[in-house]
């Protein structure tokens, strides 16, 4: 049996993290969320993910903050982005920063667990080939 | 104050419209139509939220909110400036929705204003604020599914909001509330002090007389011991704040003692056990007020609780029920043993396993000292509390009750002496995200059950729903109620459809789109739905089972219960989140649809109480509105007004809005060959075909030559007196004609581009020479016509109004041709029409391309 996808999920709205959580948790993901960046940004510091899924907006390091923080880190580990209306710009930046992909809210639960499992077959495609 | 409106229509109406004012109005009413399509999008967007498969935030339920708010805004007042102010109580009712929205928004309560006690009978989910969310469910179960109930009423929110105020607490509420939100430990003793002065507070004399009435009616003539059950019923609904058993309930009330239960009922809302059980929440005490029900005690023989699901394993495919012998006090206070079994949920309910407790105790109802402990004789200790029979009829009941409220039950039951079966209680059961979820396995399925539609027509309102078929197939000929729990199979999705739909399990139409009100009440009601599969009512057969999977777009023949225990599931595991209940409670505040029937005479601004009643009364008086556009004056010289030169006797006057046709500066005329707006070329291409528009008058009988003769002007002189004209306001791709031909008033109001979503056709008909009679069957006739080319239509009298939207550029042009042909078929059809089956054969001429040349 393969090791279970590590998921790191970061919104500073609790009620989001419950919902992501139950619903990968479901699909056989392992996941830890939390919902103040800084926390968040320990933690990848002490651990390896396959994949980030992170708000954009919120206080302390935002989520393009946290991006560049995984992409210094944390080698293969992809990044998804979780951004409200009127956030294009910063969504676009996102993605030219190297994020997997981005995704507006609201959205389906499926559709972000298919983005998910899209960006861990990614991950671990870069982690085999970075391995010595 | 009612000749005021007269004066001001006397005054606006019919008057002479110079051609910008038209320009404006017509301006006004595009504008009008966007902003109602968008609140019709948006509340579509919010229900399917709700479905439970996406993911939101906070955000965006206050963007909701928001953009509701300013769209429905923008209708109002598009709506005031094309009429004149007419509807100025519109923004009334507005303000009104938009204050409970937010306060939905915001976890408020708002306290409906209205009566003090309401009979069971006027009880449902729609007044969940007023009377509780236990007495809503019983009276839905009640009136909407037909199960024995014990008759009952409710005490409202109101009349305890009015009894606390009377008694000078409303305040101590605010203080504890302070208190609490400082964290402070010590309002125990306030909670006690407030709880001690509502038992002793006097109930104000309006509410006691309202309760008197209310026992009044439930007692038979002459009867002395009637015993009664006075119940909370709380607020907060549906979330993990069931309150189950936090509130107090008591039974055995006699009929003198029920305003005293009622205070120890609203007391509760302070008791310590209710006081934890909000800190555990982190919710302050005395923020709810409370309904009560009061209901006639049932001389129970047995008693108890059934789920629909068993919640620690809900693959497993069983009913759980406990029994116990006398009142169910015994198994919600689990005081002592009673029976556990568990029967299969397929159709024959089979006893699957039964632990028979040894039963030493029950409760039984004694006047004047409430529910009393006896002791069960020796011999029946032993017997089961329920027969085997009775258990069938409780199961069948559990299973109706859930596949109405659409998620797993937890029923309260009780039998009496003469075996019937009377439901006290349903809420949704508890199901906790732990619990171990079906897996949606389609394998299985396919290959066991045939597939009757397939990809058929575009998903209305998501979920699996099953049923025997129930064919619809006029609009106009609907019954009163359906079965509850069967398969609407229907040619038209129309709004007055919507009315069945609270008791149906699925529905599939013929005609129709996924952005209709119909729709939109389809996922109001969460029914699943599809729409627009053209031949439903063709393939499906009435009376036949058939499950609807709407997450596939798929209907099976037969009943496909694997599907089911997955929907149940999913639905009951996702409805707890905070953010689905307050999406929930803002939706019911947002998209039911009361102003079904814009002939009604409560099609009023004044009874709109959600936003879609607004849009929707805004969008009819609208489209009323442009219909008054009288004599446009015509002046000469400027380039966008033009006669048009036609081969027909027809007087038609084009205002260009833009694009609409091409000019040549000397000439008061365009011909068809200068026309550039797309929708008017196909509408008059069939409009002046030969034939329709003979000279020579139609040959009229006597009766007709009198009704003719006796009618009144009001449809074609207007008060000026002189013949008003035929009117084609036009752009590239708009067209709204106007004309009045002899004595009928029609209206084209269309849009054509190349954006599916922007098409739409109204079409408008009133009037006639004839009578009432012939009159009304050429409207039928029209409808029957525009119905066979995929519109919805409706029908009153002689006016026929039919709609359709969403099609392509090629679809459109088609329709456009064949209202063209319609209206010259049409011109003069009612003085032939002496018969109902002349419409028959008038429908099947226009159908086959026949000319109309009626046969006299």
């Amino acid at each position: 049996m393969s090791t279970p996808t590590e998921v790191l999920v970061l919104d500073d709205e609790p009620l989001v993290c419950e919902r992501l959580k139950e619903h990968l948790e479901r699909k056989k993901y392992r996941v830890e969320v939390f919902t103040e960046s800084q926390k968040a940004v320990s933690r990848l510091a002490e651990k390896r993910f396959d994949v980030v899924v992170t708000d954009l907006k919120m206080e302390g390091p935002n989520g393009l903050e946290v991006l560049r923080f995984v992409r210094d880190q944390s080698f293969g580990t992809q990044v998804i982005i979780i951004t409200g209306y009127g956030s294009m710009d910063s969504a676009r930046e996102a993605e030219y920063s190297g994020a997997f992909e981005f995704v507006h809210k609201p959205f389906r639960a499926e559709r972000l667990e298919a983005t998910v499992r899209k960006a861990a077959r990614a991950a671990r495609k870069l982690a085999d080939q970075g391995a010595p | 104050m009612a000749t005021a409106p007269v004066l001001r229509a006397l005054l606006t109406r019919k008057r002479n419209a110079t051609v910008e004012e038209v320009r404006e109005t017509l301006h006004r009413f595009r504008s009008l139509v966007e902003q109602n399509d968008r609140v019709l999008e948006l509340i579509a967007d919010a229900g399917e939220k709700l479905g439970g498969e996406y993911v939101f935030d906070s955000k965006y339920l206050y963007d909701l909110a928001e953009g509701l708010r300013g769209a429905a805004h923008s209708v109002v007042t598009t709506l005031n400036a094309i009429s004149n102010d007419r509807y100025p109580e519109l923004l009334d009712a507005l303000a009104a929705i938009d204050e409970s929205v937010q306060a939905a928004l915001e976890c408020r309560l708002v306290v409906p204003e209205g009566p003090y006690v309401l009979p069971l009978a006027e009880v449902g989910l729609p007044n969940l604020e007023a009377v509780g969310a236990k007495m809503a469910r019983l009276g839905e179960v009640k009136s909407r599914l037909g199960c024995t109930v014990p008759e009952a009423f409710v005490v409202t929110t109101h009349a305890c909001r009015d009894f606390l105020r009377s008694a000078g607490l409303l305040e101590a509420a605010e203080i504890l509330r302070r208190r609490f939100a400082e964290g402070r430990e010590d309002i125990e003793d306030e909670c006690a002090r407030i709880r001690q002065e509502i038992l002793e507070a006097p109930v104000p004399r309006k509410i006691a007389r309202a309760i008197r009435r209310g026992v009044a009616r439930l007692a038979k003539p002459g009867e002395k011991d009637l015993l009664l059950a006075v119940r909370s019923s709380g607020i907060e609904e549906d979330g993990e704040m069931s309150f189950a058993g936090q509130y107090e309930s008591v039974l055995g009330v006699p009929v003198d003692g029920v305003c005293a239960a009622w205070r120890r009922v609203v007391a509760s809302l302070y008791a310590p056990e209710v006081l934890r059980y909000l800190r555990r929440y982190e919710v302050p005490p005395g923020c709810g007020f409370m309904a009560v029900g009061v209901m006639r005690m049932v001389p129970v023989r047995a008693s108890g609780v059934i789920y629909t699901l068993d919640p620690s394993a809900p693959e497993n495919n069983v009913l759980v029920v406990s029994a116990a012998r006398g009142l169910g006090k015994l198994v919600v206070e689990g005081g002592a043993p009673v029976d556990r079994l568990e029967i299969s949920r397929e159709p024959g309910h089979e006893v699957v396993s039964a632990h028979l407790a040894r039963k030493e105790l029950m409760y039984v109802a004694v006047p004047g000292r409430g529910a009393v402990v006896e002791a069960v004789p020796e011999a029946e200790r032993l017997e089961p509390a329920v027969a085997p029979w009775e258990l069938v009829q409780l199961a069948e009941t559990a299973c109706r009750i859930e596949q109405y409220m659409k998620s797993a039950q937890d029923i309260e039951w009780a039998i009496d002496h003469t075996g019937q079966l009377h439901i006290l209680q349903a809420r949704p059961l508890r199901v906790t995200a732990a619990t171990k979820p079906p897996e949606r396995d389609l394998t299985d399925v396919v290959g066991r059950y045939p597939v009757l539609i397939k990809g058929r027509g575009e998903v209305a309102c998501r979920g699996i729903g099953s049923g025997p078929v129930r064919i619809v197939a006029d609009p106009e000929e609907l019954p009163a109620r359906i079965p509850p729990g069967s398969v609407i199979v229907a040619r038209a999705a129309t709004p007055r459809l919507g009315g069945l739909l609270a008791g149906a399990s699925a529905v599939i139409t013929d005609l129709g789109n996924a952005t209709g009100h119909f729709a939109t009440v389809a996922r109001e009601l969460r029914v699943p739905a599809i729409v627009g599969t053209e031949s439903a009512t063709q393939t499906l057969v009435e009376g036949e089972e058939v499950t609807l999977d709407a997450e596939d777009n798929v209907v099976y023949g037969g009943r496909v219960e694997a599907l089911l225990r997955y929907q149940l599931f999913e639905r009951s595991s996702f409805a707890d989140a905070a953010e689905f209940r307050i999406l929930r409670r803002m939706l019911r505040r947002i998209a039911p649809l009361g102003l079904r029937d814009p002939t009604s005479p409560t099609f009023s601004a004044k009874r709109c109480t959600t936003y879609h009643d607004v849009i929707r009364f805004a969008h009819e008086k609208a489209i009323a509105e442009l219909t008054e556009i009288g004599w446009v004056s015509t002046p000469s010289g400027v380039p966008w007004v033009r006669r048009l030169d036609l081969p027909i006797p027809l007087d038609l006057i084009l205002i260009d809005l833009g694009g609409g046709f091409r000019v040549d500066a000397g000439t008061a005329t365009v011909g068809a060959k200068d026309l550039t707006s797309r929708p008017l070329l196909p509408v008059l291409a069939e409009l002046t075909v030969g034939g329709a528009w003979e000279t020579a008058p139609a040959d009229m009988d006597l009766e007709g030559f009198m009704s003719s003769a006796t009618r009144s002007m009001p449809l074609t002189g207007g008060l000026t007196g002189r013949p008003e004209q035929n009117l084609a306001i036009v752009s590239k791709e708009y067209l709204h004609l106007s004309l009045r031909l002899g004595y009928h008033f029609n209206i084209v109001d269309t849009h054509l581009g190349d954006t599916p979503s922007d098409n739409y056709i109204y079409f408008r008909f009133v009037g006639g020479v004839t009578e009432i009679t012939r009159r009304s069957r050429r409207a039928m006739l029209l409808k029957r016509i525009l119905e066979s080319h995929g519109f919805v239509a409706e029908g009153r009298g002689d006016l026929v109004v039919g709609r359709i939207k969403s099609l392509d550029a090629d679809a459109m042009v088609h329709r456009l041709r064949m209202v063209g042909r319609l209206i010259g078929f049409t011109r003069q059809l009612d003085i032939h029409l002496r018969s109902d089956h002349l419409v028959d054969e008038y429908v099947e001429r226009f159908l086959n391309g026949e000319a109309a040349s009626p046969k006299v």
